[in-house]
């Protein structure tokens, strides 16, 4: 059992380029601060399946901004009505709910649209600032994490030993 | 870029997707019969229960088996039940979000069906339902009270009650008395024996004077001029006094003839306060029916409310843009013109059977949606049914119109023909149960609701009728009495006249048996009212009997007092007589 978890992880890890997990996390943000069972959320799916982006910092940040997402629901309510109700955008409005497929996305439902603005709004930044976070990490905390107490007592557990002979042998391949 | 892709990823995707729909196919019929269940049972406020649903892809459709709908009210029984739901779905539509069902069938629709289980949900779920607290407040309804009707005891009011004869007497008796003592000190001062004596001697000495000369004879006669002017004047005083007498004493008669006739007063002021007026029986069809007919109102009229969100939905325009809460969802849609409109939901025809007692009746439900302004027609109904087994004919129309919310017009009607009724409960009043055992009933019945006003009126004619009518106590005259008229009527009847507002109205009942009961009724009271009103004044009576005759002995005592003024006059009279200047100076001549 313990093998067939550190099998699993290790396959999830194996993207760790500080770019593969920022993006994940970009991802993460958008599945998570919009409502889960939306026709854009396959399409992420997809992006976050066939992109060689870190599966769990998806899952991690899904988590994380999931649980945001409830806070944050009265404030796209607040932005999404506000969008949709604005007598500018009435025309681009109309035309796409008056499409079949824009009607299944429920881009006209107040937190549907709040949630996907804020998104993409902060979707680029936050990949950035992520990315810049991670290489401050690894080059001034990680070390000292290494050599932590806590990383001891993982390390000589028998679950760490499964994982690192996992890894071993995949580089001997 | 290459190194970007991640080929076992797609693999991974297809196969998620593949074990979703997998998962899809396996529990949506399970999900879909909970989501039912769920939902309406929040809707109703009681368990709505379905055996089995069956969801079809191709054609998109959905079949619905065993539904039951508790009544809230009456746990242990169904408002309705349905054996099968059948319906298909406009599959384009439905990826646009749009539920339009073009037919939908109702087999085995049945009414009041008895459940195995408490359909009541458990504390701990049960929410309130989905109704107005007006409407949830109407269950507390309007009692119609009927009057008790008892005879009360006279000693018992006579305890209670001062008597306006007994205090009128006791002011009597205090006034004679006082009055009595007044003409008594007035009496003594009039002019007495003592005076009569004094003008006796005064009369003596002008007799003496007629052996005397001119002088005394002069003297004698102006003297004798000088009584006679006292004694009118004294005469004249005590029949002044005496005609005062006359007069008070006349008034005290007066006020001893007024306490002669209170006790008459007493008594009707008295019947009057025990209300055993025959006025206070008026319109016995409201007190009898009214509370059972009250009933069927609230329970129509909280459906109603139940179902208006099915008629109707919470919008609201914002910046030329309609805003819609749905009943169960986050955030708000806002709904964009569109190109050719339709609603979120409708079903543009349902045909149903309807299993009643007496057999199935079939009709037709158009345009059921939440949203008539967009659809621009409203929802009607007809159902119908002939020969059915106690009834001749019966057929129920209505429209409900919400095209324009503001504007809402709900129309239905009733016509039933032959309808053989059998135990119907008219009355389930423990002092006075009435039960209409059999009879053949023609209804007719109109309803409309416009806006928040609404009005009800319907006329049944029950023909061949035998009414059982249990009486809690056979002392209950006035239950008894109209059990006695009940069961000598063969026919009646009913009209029922709802009208008001939606959560305040008048419920108006007229009949034919008004006429019957109140006669009946009226003898009783009548009976009764003589009754009591016979030992009240007996009691009375006895109570004035004693104070009235020493109040009449009193009176006759003031005789007493005007027997000493006559005598008083009658003496100073025949003094009076016997002072002329002859009578006292004899044939005296003078010799000039």
């Amino acid at each position: 059992m313990l093998s067939v978890i550190a099998k699993l992880l290790k396959v999830l890890n194996s993207e760790n380029e500080p770019s593969q997990i920022s993006l994940a996390i970009g991802f993460s943000m958008i599945a998570g601060l919009t409502p889960f069972y939306s026709l854009h959320n396959i399409l992420i799916l997809l992006l976050v399946l066939v992109l060689r982006v870190n599966l769990s910092a998806f899952i991690l940040g899904l988590a994380f901004f999931s649980g945001l997402a409830y806070l944050l629901d009265p404030v796209f309510h607040w932005i999404g009505l506000h969008v949709l109700t604005a007598g500018l955008l009435k025309g681009l409005w109309e035309v796409l709910y008056n499409s079949t497929i824009w009607r299944l996305e429920r881009f006209n439902n107040s937190i549907v649209m709040g949630s996907i603005l804020l998104s993409l709004i902060f979707i680029v930044p936050l990949c950035v600032l992520t990315n810049l976070a991670i290489l401050k990490y690894r080059e001034h905390v990680l070390a000292w994490i290494r050599k932590s107490r806590l990383m001891h007592f993982i390390k000589a557990s028998k679950f760490y030993a499964t994982y690192k002979s996992l890894s071993k042998l995949k580089g001997e391949l | 870029m290459m190194k970007w892709i991640r080929w076992r990823g797609l693999v991974a995707f297809i196969g998620i997707i593949i074990v979703l729909s997998g998962l899809w196919f396996l529990f949506i019929d399970t999900f879909v019969e909970r989501m039912i269940e769920k939902t309406g049972s929040r809707i109703v406020g009681a368990k709505v229960e379905l055996a089995d649903a069956d969801l079809s892809l191709f054609p998109a459709g959905l079949t619905l088996k065993g539904l039951q709908v508790t009544a809230p009210e009456e746990p242990m029984k169904n408002a309705f039940e349905i054996d099968r739901v059948t319906f298909s779905i406009d599959t384009l539509n439905l990826f646009r979000r749009k539920a339009i069902i073009n037919e939908m069938a109702l087999d085995g629709l049945r009414l009041g069906t008895v459940r195995k289980t408490s359909g009541a949900l458990p504390s701990r779920t049960a929410r309130a339902p989905v109704v107005s607290k007006k409407a949830s407040k109407k269950v507390l309804g309007k009692k119609f009270k009927m009057p008790l009707f008892e005879v009360p005891d006279v000693d018992d009011v006579l305890k209670k009650e001062d008597l306006e004869s007994l205090r009128l007497a006791e002011s009597l008796r205090a006034d004679i008395k006082r009055e009595k003592d007044n003409w008594r000190a007035r009496v003594q001062d009039l002019p007495d024996k003592k005076k009569v004596d004094e003008y006796k001697a005064r009369i003596d000495r002008i007799k003496k004077a007629r052996n005397g000369g001119i002088e005394d004879i002069l003297n004698a006669t102006s003297e004798a001029a000088a009584i006679r002017k006292d004694l009118k004047h004294d005469i004249k005083n005590i029949k002044g006094v005496q005609k005062e007498f006359e007069a008070s004493r006349a008034l005290l008669k007066e006020r001893l003839n007024r306490v002669a006739k209170a006790p008459d007063e007493d008594v009707r002021h008295l019947k009057e306060k025990y209300s055993l007026s025959p006025k206070g029986v008026s319109n016995i069809t409201q007190i009898f029916f009214g509370e059972q007919v009250g009933k069927w109102v609230e329970r129509g009229l909280i459906w109603y409310e139940r179902l208006k969100p099915v008629l109707e939905r919470a919008k609201e325009m914002k910046k030329d843009s309609e805003v819609i809460r749905p009943l169960r969802a986050r955030g708000a849609d806002v709904r964009f013109k569109e190109y050719e409109p339709l609603p979120d939901f409708l079903i543009r025809n349902t045909k149903a059977s309807l299993e009643l007692q007496a057999g199935t009746m079939t009709g037709e439900i158009r345009n059921i949606t939440p949203d008539q302004d967009i659809l621009g027609a409203p929802l009607d109904f007809v159902f119908s049914g002939k020969s059915l087994k106690d009834i001749q004919s019966i057929r129920v129309t209505g429209t409900l119109d919400h095209i324009v919310p503001s504007i809402a017009k709900d129309a239905a009607n009733l016509r039933v023909k032959g309808y053989r009724v059998q135990d119907i409960v008219l009355s389930d009043s423990a002092r006075l149960p009435v039960t209409l055992k059999n009879g053949l009933m023609d209804l007719d019945g109109h309803l409309a609701i416009s806006g928040e006003k609404f009005r009800l009126e319907t006329k049944s004619t029950l023909k061949s009728a035998t009414l059982k009518v249990g009486v809690q106590d056979e002392t209950d005259l006035l239950a008894t009495s109209i059990r006695s008229a009940l069961s000598e009527i063969s026919g009646f009847t009913l009209c029922v006249d709802v009208y008001g507002s939606l959560d305040k109205y008048d419920i108006r009942l007229t009949s034919d048996l008004d006429d019957v009961l109140k006669r009946a009724v009226r003898r009783l009271v009548q009976t009764q009212v003589a009754q009591f009103e016979k030992e009240l004044k007996a009691a009375i009576l006895e109570r004035i009997e004693a104070p009235f005759k020493e109040l009449d002995i009193s009176l006759t005592e003031l005789g007493i007092i005007d027997d000493e003024i006559d005598k008083r006059i009658n003496q100073l009279d025949g003094v009076l007589g016997d002072v002329s200047a002859r009578s006292l100076l004899g044939n005296k001549k003078f010799p000039f």
